[in-house]
């Protein structure tokens, strides 16, 4: 389940996201956000996910916004793009 | 899922059947022509309504001139650390409380009207017809009868043998992948700072894009409804006028249209400036710099009173 989603996620960072310009205010993007929060955190993940594609709206300034991971360290290396 | 969005389809029958019963004494309501309108005011009502997200983006960008000192030097310290250098952007957009990113809020809040749409017209589209919304049977029976160039508005591509139903499909398929395609193309010749060596990644990426585009709308726009097609086709038209408009009138600092306009300026206003070093004058830094501070002030004056 969290490889399919994530590999979803992978496809569209590959394949749909370069169509439109970037736009997500927040780093790392809201899909290799979303992509970490799952694979770390599995179901709680996909709502970590949801909660953070809500924060990125016009009204929201943005900024740096790293999963943490179980032991509430940040997770900042190994997910990219 | 058809619970949580039945408010939605309640809200989109109820502009289509408004502006049906507004433009009917014209068009007459058995027309296709007066459902098509319906589905296009829609959009216009939709679009006109997400303008103040699209302006607020635009002076984000617009603030994004001042911070420009700010981003190269994070640029140059960052050199070679993409991830680095993403921070800092981002945390300095932050500290000053604007954000030149779009965010997908305007793809995603239009994403379940055109959902809704799609059902709606979807229903009309069955055999027999189904009712969505506030529409009743009597209104689809009458949509699902009303015909654009002899082509029911309810007909698919592949889900039908007409003729005019193949001829009306393919006319705003291919006009919904040309309507995106120049929107893409006006933007990255005309409307984008020109990007430096960093970027050339994502601008190869983007060319490719600007072609596949067109060709995923081919594909997917065979098993759309007619009125599907119409609104695609509409959302796609305004956007590209909104670009177009921004483009002309209030360009992106540093773009190639920004340029235009300066040098259309300097002229009406009779000052002689050498347009085309504007981007590379190494040997001059001190008089480039004087000049840039000139330019800039005639657009600085004029925006507040725009908005």
């Amino acid at each position: 389940m969290r490889s399919a989603l994530v590999s979803a996620i992978k496809l569209y960072q590959k394949w749909i996201s370069p169509m439109f310009l970037a736009r997500c205010k927040y780093y790392p993007s809201c899909s290799s956000y979303a992509a970490t929060a799952i694979s770390v955190h599995g179901f709680k993940g996909l709502a970590m996910s949801a909660w953070r594609l809500i924060r990125c709206n016009p009204w929201s300034h943005g900024g740096v916004d790293y999963v943490k991971s179980k032991n509430g360290s940040l997770i900042s290396g190994s997910a990219t793009t | 899922m058809s619970n949580i969005l039945n408010p939605l389809y309640i809200a989109v029958s109820w502009v289509i059947i408004m502006i049906h019963k507004l433009v009917s004494p014209i068009f007459s309501p058995d027309s296709g022509v007066s459902w098509a309108l319906s589905i296009i005011g829609l959009v216009i009502i939709i679009r006109i309504l997400l303008i103040p997200l699209f302006v607020k983006q635009i002076k984000s960008q617009r603030a994004l001139t001042a911070l420009q000192p700010h981003l190269k030097a994070i640029q140059s310290k960052h050199k070679d650390d993409r991830q680095k250098q993403s921070e800092e952007m981002m945390k300095l957009y932050k500290e000053h409380k604007t954000n030149p990113l779009a965010s997908c809020f305007p793809i995603l809040a239009q994403a379940p009207i055109f959902f809704a749409l799609f059902t709606v017209l979807n229903g009309i589209g069955k055999k027999p017809p189904r009712a969505h919304g506030v529409l009743t049977i009597a209104d689809v029976n009458n949509a699902a009868h009303a015909t654009i160039f002899g082509a029911p508005i309810s007909a698919t591509f592949l889900g039908s043998t007409n003729g005019s139903v193949k001829i009306v499909t393919v006319f705003l398929i291919a006009f919904m992948s040309i309507t995106t395609f120049t929107t893409q193309r006006q933007l990255m010749v005309k409307g984008m700072p020109k990007m430096d060596s960093s970027n050339n990644m994502m601008l190869q990426q983007q060319k490719i894009m600007l072609y596949a585009f067109p060709l995923i709308f081919a594909v997917s726009g065979v098993n759309f409804p007619i009125g599907v097609l119409i609104y695609w086709s509409t959302t796609n038209l305004w956007t590209w006028g909104q670009q177009f408009y921004v483009i002309k009138r209030n360009p992106t600092p540093g773009s190639p249209a920004y340029l235009e306009l300066q040098a259309k300026r300097a002229r009406k206003s009779g000052i002689e400036l050498p347009v085309e070093n504007q981007e590379e004058s190494p040997q001059t830094p001190g008089s480039t710099l004087e000049i840039k501070g000139q330019r800039q002030q005639p657009v600085k004056k004029k925006r507040p009173k725009k908005k």
